[in-house]
């Protein structure tokens, strides 16, 4: 098992999402003058070319939008099969993040999702996403 | 794009006096967008006939569908790949998958289509000597048995890997008139970008505004108002086909059908050999070889020549199109009047 991809932190357009994560939060950029999300995100608004846009948290939840189950293995720290999960978020359905489940679950398209953060070593932490159910079982424990 | 720069040709071939160079357009996207760029190079004088090519060593070299190499950081500088890769999200099968996982959910698209469509790609491989795939015939057990990429793609959803290249000369109608060869008319070409597109290449597309529509929707509309054709004129045509998906997007993004019938569609045999108007018609990059699109042109040419090895009877318009997500392009190829 070779070491785990770590995200670029420094790029001003995207670190701040990377700077909330070490810190618990999930933020999202959104656009103040036409009110929608833009993931990913970029200094302007890509539905209306608006500067005025800001980082707003999100409630960390959102439905599934589409996955795909890696049945073909090609880099050392993602043994298969894994699967890539790609959420919706409840508070801006334009905005559609990343995650990454182990193994090949059982999905529905539109289920509900959770953010959780996945620490990856030295302070990293990535917002991942996982089945709203297996969240409250957890959470139980 | 091409690894093979325009120096490097104007050495090998001994040119002299070339007069303009471009580079067009990202990968895949590019072609067609490149013929369109000699063509207004041509009519603004800036050149008299330009040669468009592509050049791959996918088969022994530069496997661009191999995953980024390892290394520990990811993304920055506008590549977004930080909201990808670090989740394991690292092919462009595992891409498209994606997307396909998304029109499987959108319009229950099935197994079978993806087969089907992989199967017509391969079974006119199997009549085109030059193809890659020729004398390997594939069907529907074999499709379902191959091992599974990234779900729902398996081995045979994915186009291949290969050493090869494509050229076309573009040249001004008038000249073309008396040269040895049927000239191919290029009837009209478009370039566009898909809707609500962000920065970065191929992972971003999965965010945008609903990736089952790709740019192709915008090529489509630009490209048949420049041709004053519909799809109904259109009698046979080369779709990018660097995955099955790929072929089901565009054949519902150029209007052949309806958004989700395009399964149901290959299904009918309508785009097969036989068909009403058949598709990647030398096997395409599933089964011909993948040389970024550039064969599809190549093929266009001959279908309107008459030379094709699976060949449209009286073939007098071809549509061609070029990789579907990100800037894409498309164009109409005619026999002359
Ligand atoms: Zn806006």
């Amino acid at each position: 098992m070779s070491e785990r991809l770590h995200p670029a932190e420094w790029d001003r357009d995207t670190g701040p999402f990377f700077a909330a994560a070490r810190e618990g939060r999930l933020v999202y950029r959104r656009c103040n003058a036409c009110g929608r999300g833009n993931h990913v995100p970029m200094a302007s608004c890509r539905y209306c070319g608006s500067t005025e846009t800001e980082w707003r948290e999100s409630e960390g939840t959102g439905t599934l939008y589409s996955w795909t189950t890696v049945m073909h293995g090609v880099h050392p720290a993602w043994p298969v099969p894994y699967t890539v999960v790609i959420v919706a978020l409840d508070d801006a359905p334009d905005v559609r993040l990343t995650g990454s489940l182990p193994g090949a679950p059982e999905l529905n398209a539109g289920q509900a999702m959770q953010v959780w953060f996945e620490s990856i070593g030295e302070g990293r932490v990535l917002p991942n996403w996982r089945p709203a159910e297996a969240k409250q079982e957890r959470g139980q424990s | 794009m091409d690894n093979t720069r325009p120096a490097a040709i104007i050495a090998a071939l001994a040119l002299k006096d070339v007069g303009f160079c471009a580079d067009v357009g990202v990968g895949g996207g590019a072609p067609a967008a490149m013929v369109g760029t000699a063509a207004a190079a041509i009519m603004s004088g800036q050149a008299r006939h330009v040669l468009v090519y592509r050049s791959l060593n996918g088969r022994s070299q530069g496997r661009l569908g191999a995953a980024i190499a390892p290394r520990t950081e990811a993304g920055g500088l506008g590549s977004y790949d930080e909201f990808f890769t670090p989740y394991g999200l690292l092919t462009a099968p595992q891409s498209f998958a994606l997307i396909a996982q998304r029109h499987r959910s959108l319009y229950g698209t099935t197994d079978a289509q993806f087969g089907a469509t992989a199967i017509l790609c391969r079974n006119n491989a199997n009549r085109t000597p030059h193809a890659q795939m020729f004398g390997k015939p594939l069907d529907m057990d074999q499709y379902l048995a191959s091992r599974m990429i990234s779900t729902p793609l398996r081995l045979f959803d994915c186009c291949l890997e290969t050493d090869g290249a494509a050229a076309v000369v573009v040249t001004s109608s008038e000249r073309a008139r008396d040269l040895r060869q049927p000239p191919a008319l290029v009837r009209a070409t478009a370039q566009a970008g898909a809707s609500g597109m962000s920065g970065g290449m191929m992972f971003p597309s999965i965010t945008w505004t609903e990736p089952t529509e790709v740019a192709a929707s915008n090529v489509a509309r630009q490209l048949w108002s420049r041709a004053g054709l519909g799809p109904r004129e259109i009698d046979v045509a080369q779709i990018y086909d660097c995955f099955t998906i790929t072929i089901l997007l565009q054949l519902e993004a150029y209007g052949f059908c309806a958004a989700g019938e395009a399964g149901p569609m290959v299904e009918s045999g309508a785009v097969s050999a036989t068909g009403r108007m058949p598709i990647n018609t030398d096997g395409g990059n599933m089964s011909g070889g993948y040389i970024h699109g550039l064969n599809h042109i190549v093929e266009g040419v001959r279908q309107i020549r008459g030379t094709a090895s699976v060949q449209k009877a009286d073939a007098q318009t071809c549509l061609v199109t070029s990789g579907p997500v990100g800037m894409s392009s498309a164009l109409v190829l005619a026999r002359a009047a």
